[in-house]
């Protein structure tokens, strides 16, 4: 197993190893308790009475334990379980996408030499630097207007099927790939498909799960764009759906936030699905030249 | 294996792409041409005085009640049944994003033909281009039905852009017990209305170690409430006079500006930002006496609250007491009229890619539908407002068990609402509303925060305000 | 597209293949293709509209108008006002997030497989929090009454209670303590799969020679996650100085504009005040700066580390 051997693992003496994991350990939960503070509440409160409005939910205790809300959440109208389904829909040809398109534009920019590729890339971080709030108009106009997606899924998972982001991350990891590795694959006869294929992507799982379990969480957590291209409810995502509960005078909180908890264990699942590919590492040290 | 399923994948990918972008490549440059938009649509708009033809209108429209949408497509259908040639299309929105959502489609050239607005963003919107004059559709007779002072709201550079849904007046609510306790006499604010110092004075009786005589959310972007509500008090309820000077470099607004700067540092109310979220709160478990920004509705707020209480279920506020809900009139401040601030909310038409005139005809036909008679008397028996036209108030049947005090007093406060004055320009809206985000409304939060002093705040107004708008268009005396 | 210069000349269909341009082309087609769509023709239709007071039936050409009235020299003009507010943001936020991201990530490494996923969860799982839960949760941390979390802290302490969000003193640090706070689930994710990447006979070797564990971070670690700390210090910033959420929810830019950021001036010049070329405008002059700091960093990092 991989960089374990950062750490000296005081085999001479447990006491030691103990205290250390111990103090590393209190770090690490009080980091974690600001960051964990609101998805608890998020959790406690969907278990608590279906109270209106957010102002008196001072406490993180509901005043009593109940599924009300739960209830509240799936009588909203027929389309609640919908807007779950849509949101997944969406989340995996976006992480599809993204692990196939990316992955193969990140190896070309990383080690293939190829005219332009210095160009075409700053082109598509520049591009990446350009504030969403005025390419939204043009993409809105392209997108309802010419291509006529509205209500589509297509019109939600198009523009973030392979982002520049995505690019960026897998040239940076693919570039740390020895390139004698590639070399003397190309001496051999492979072509670049090949190589890519039987060589770069078994190495590259680490970096595909995180750029899946990334891309899932933002496309999960994606409000605008949706809103947009959406007028249809039976077409809306959780995100969409939820922000109905909000009104002009009251916000139906609770019920709001049973279906946030609800609409959180999709990502929880592909969470731990995943898990044992962050682990994995890359054995370069097998194969390096 | 694997692998060739991704190569598969990727290849169909590719391919819908090309697919998809083919539209893309034939007409490029199109810009903002309407012609192909137009020719795809089947064209209703040739024969002149169609109606009989088939048309879809589209309207767009948040959750402006919590049954406003599933009485929306009640309304359609009916509209439906009345006039079978037109069906209605309706684009649901949620409550704080509906203003982006438009504003996107508006400048893509794609605006629904109906839209729910506030009345101070109309300007935006006729600055771009795309609000239709509604008298041009509408017969004189239909218009008529609608309240003058509502409709002005809806008018700018003397065109009536939209038609009002409501009239919502802003002040101050109370616990009745505990502001007769502070020696109010609340019948009599109710009908007459007070002035600054008596509302001084009561704050100051009802303060006591662990309640607060007045609280007001003003945090972030909420303190332009209390701008406003205090500010109808002190004669500045209108941006512009009547022979468009700006108001706000008034000498009122000095004294404005003193009474908050008194009322933050007295102690009767907290020194310190509090949440929107809070206010009602803290008058419910009896940590204040009066709060604001309040309006008639919340009402029934209190009474669901006194319900729960009773049930004992757990959905009321944690600690609150039972109490009655007392709706109060804004102060008057340095002998100013009394006066009350108001909004209106409306709906606009607007102009697409394929709008002509008979489509048009035809959806000031379904605005008027359903802004008035008894679709728009449901909507304001949820919202405890009364209606701004005279078929609305006509159909309205007031629900049970509403106190007859705050229903006098929130008609009161609505006839003290005064309509902007006729003649004020889109680009004098923007201007005055720029100048409000973006100087008065942080120099104000400074003023909250003890940062600052009245005096100073005047002054940096004065000079923003002459900047903005010459020294010739702004009042700088007092006003009146 | 290519030029020849392939020095021998083999039959065709062999040059073809052994082409990196070719082969360079076909893997980033699928990419290139959806790029120029959804994210080209949107960014060329923005700066293109940046010259005009654009309306939805009729704009009207104005040249560089809307760029002289972004950068024009006044008291009341905001956009130095925010660009300032935007820099001191991303210089304290990007720098100290990463460290923490990497210390956190560092920290996790001696742990057995279960108690990694058990603290990498703890740390990316919040990530799906509502935004509701989010800002009433923050609202409440931030409430200037006595009943606000940070608050009760401070009389806990004996320290007089803040105006959190509603002060100018302490605005812009709260902004800044929230994003501290939340939202490194994914750096210390990426870092993490960096971290699994480096491989162990490094470390051996540094054993053998003595080296401390600070040591070991410092001459090993930091260095071979050189291309992963390039990665997130490049879109941090990017983020950071396009960053508009957390102020729009939390202040509304207030108070007396101390927590106006250049996305917001943005935000509302194009969804609120109509005023979409000046917003365009003003997006490009912020991309161009954000250009010149990614250069910057590129050529601070150096380029690629190869092994």
């Amino acid at each position: 197993m991989a960089t374990t051997g950062l750490y000296s693992q005081h085999l001479d003496n447990k006491a030691v190893l103990h205290l250390r994991n111990t103090i590393v350990t209190i770090i690490l939960v009080l980091l974690a308790v600001a960051t964990l503070f609101p998805i608890v509440y998020m959790i406690l409160s969907s278990f608590g009475p279906n109270v209106k409005t957010a102002g008196n939910m001072r406490s993180i205790f509901p005043s009593r334990w109940t599924l009300e809300s739960y209830q509240a959440f799936f009588d909203f109208n027929e389309h609640t379980v919908r807007w779950i389904w849509n949101s997944v829909v969406v989340a995996v040809f976006t992480v599809l996408g993204n692990v196939v398109f990316a992955s193969m534009a990140g190896y070309a920019f990383a080690k293939i030499r190829f005219k332009g590729s210095t160009f075409l890339f700053g082109l598509i971080l520049v591009a990446m630097m350009i504030p969403y709030q005025v390419t939204q108009v043009p993409l809105y106009i392209l997108v309802v207007k010419e291509f006529k997606m509205t209500n589509t899924y297509a019109a939600m998972i198009l523009p973030s099927i392979c982002t520049a982001y995505n690019i960026f991350l897998c040239k940076q990891f693919f570039s740390g790939l020895p390139t004698p590795l590639i070399e003397s694959a190309k001496m051999e006869g492979c072509n670049q498909m090949q190589i890519f294929l039987k060589i770069v992507l078994p190495l590259s799982k680490t970096v595909l799960a995180v750029m899946a379990i990334n891309t899932f969480m933002s496309s999960w957590n994606n409000f605008f764009w949706p809103f947009l291209v959406t007028s249809d409810p039976a077409m809306y995502t959780i995100q969409v759906g939820l922000k109905q509960f909000k009104f002009a005078n009251e916000t139906l909180f609770a019920p709001m936030m049973a279906g946030a908890t609800l609409s959180a264990l999709p990502m929880f699942i592909l969470f731990f699905t995943l898990q044992k590919y962050f682990m994995e590492g890359v054995t370069i040290g097998a194969v390096k030249g | 294996m694997k692998k060739i399923i991704a190569l598969l994948l990727c290849l169909a990918m590719v391919g819908c792409l090309f697919a998809a972008c083919a539209p893309a490549e034939t007409q490029p440059t199109g810009g903002s041409n309407t012609e192909p938009g137009t020719s795809t649509e089947p064209s209703t708009n040739t024969e002149p005085g169609a109606n009989a033809e088939p048309d879809t209108i589209v309207i767009m429209a948040p959750p402006v009640t919590g049954n406003y949408i599933a009485n929306l497509k009640v309304w359609a259908e009916d509209f439906h049944n009345l006039y079978p040639n037109l069906t209605v299309e309706i684009i649901e929105t949620s409550w704080g994003d509906h203003n982006d959502k438009l504003s996107t489609m508006a400048q893509a050239g794609e605006a629904p033909d109906i839209a729910e607005v506030s009345s101070n963003a109309i300007g935006t919107y006729v600055d771009m281009g795309v609000v239709v004059d509604v008298s041009k559709y509408l017969s004189a007779e239909r218009l008529a039905d609608y309240d003058t002072n509502a409709l002005n709201y809806m008018t700018l550079d003397n065109t009536v852009y939209g038609l009002p849904l409501y009239l919502t007046i802003q002040a101050l609510g109370a616990n009745k017990e505990m502001l007769e306790a502070a020696g109010a006499d609340v019948a009599k604010i109710q009908q007459e209305g007070w002035t600054y110092e008596e509302f001084l004075e009561i704050i100051k009786n009802g303060t006591t170690e662990n309640t607060f005589g007045f609280v007001f959310a003003n945090s972030g972007v909420t303190a332009s409430d209390m701008m406003y509500i205090f500010g109808a008090g002190a004669g500045l309820g209108n941006t512009f006079t009547e022979d468009m000077k700006y108001v706000f470099t008034s000498e009122n607004m000095l004294s404005l500006l003193k009474a908050i700067e008194e009322m933050t540092q007295s102690g009767y109310m907290p020194n310190y930002a509090v949440e929107a979220g809070q206010r009602m709160v803290m008058c419910q478990t009896g940590n204040a006496m009066i709060f604001g920004k309040a309006m008639p509705l919340f009402e029934s707020n209190f009474k669901t609250n006194n319900a729960a209480l009773d049930a004992n279920d757990g959905t009321a506020v944690e600690g609150s007491m039972k109490m009655d809900y007392v709706f109060l009139p804004s102060p008057t401040i340095d002998g100013a009229a009394e006066a009350c601030y108001g909004t209106v909310d409306g709906l606009i038409a607007m102009r697409n890619n394929n709008t002509t005139d008979e489509h048009l005809a035809n959806v000031m036909l379904f605005m008027d539908y359903i802004c008035s008679g008894e679709r728009i008397a449901a909507c304001m028996n949820e919202l405890y407002l009364d209606p701004v036209c005279q078929t609305g108030r006509d159909a309205l049947v007031l629900e049970e068990g509403r106190d007859q005090a705050n229903l006098d007093t929130a008609s009161r406060c609505m006839s003290l609402v005064v309509a902007p004055p006729s003649g004020v320009t889109a680009e004098m809206t923007a201007t005055a509303q720029s100048l409000m985000n973006e100087v008065i409304v942080p120099k104000f939060q400074l003023l909250l925060a003890g940062e600052t002093t009245a005096e100073e705040v005047y002054q940096e107004i004065v000079e923003a305000g002459i900047d903005a708008f010459g020294e010739e268009n702004c009042v700088t005396g007092r006003l009146g | 597209m290519k030029k020849t210069t392939a020095p021998r000349l083999k039959p065709r269909r062999k040059f073809r293949f052994n082409n990196e341009d070719l082969w360079g082309y076909l893997f980033i087609a699928a990419a290139m293709i959806i790029f120029c769509v959804f994210t080209l023709y949107p960014v060329i239709s923005a700066v293109y509209t940046s010259f005009f007071e654009y309306k939805p039936f009729g704009s009207e050409f104005v040249g560089l108008q809307n760029y002289a009235e972004t950068l024009e020299f006044s008291k009341r003009n905001l956009f130095y006002k925010a660009a300032w507010n935007t820099l001191l943001y991303t210089v304290v936020v990007v720098p100290l997030s990463l460290l923490l991201a990497f210390a956190i990530a560092v920290m996790i490494l001696p742990f057995k497989k279960k108690t990694q996923s058990v603290f990498k969860a703890l740390y990316y799982l919040p990530g799906v929090a509502s935004g509701v839960a989010l800002s009433v949760v923050w609202l409440w941390i931030y409430d200037s009454s006595p009943d606000g979390l940070f608050n009760q802290l401070l009389t806990f302490l004996h320290i007089p209670t803040q105006n959190w969000l509603s002060s100018t003193k302490t605005s812009m640090l709260s902004l800044m303590i929230m994003a501290l706070l939340s939202g490194h689930g994914v750096n210390i994710i990426t870092y993490m799969a960096a971290l699994h990447g480096i491989d162990n006979s490094y470390f051996e070797a540094a054993e053998l020679d003595g080296a401390t564990f600070f040591q070991k971070v410092r001459s090993i670690v930091w260095p071979l996650v050189k291309p992963t700390t390039l990665f997130l210090l490049v879109t941090g910033v990017i983020g950071s100085f396009q960053v508009f959420m957390n102020a729009y929810m939390m202040t509304g830019g207030g108070p007396d504009n101390s927590t106006t950021m250049i996305g917001l001036l943005i935000y509302n010049n194009a969804f609120v005040y109509a005023k979409y070329g000046l917003a365009c405008a003003q997006a490009i002059l912020l991309t161009i700066v954000i250009a010149f700091v990614s250069l910057f960093q590129f050529k601070l990092m150096g380029v690629d580390v190869e092994y």
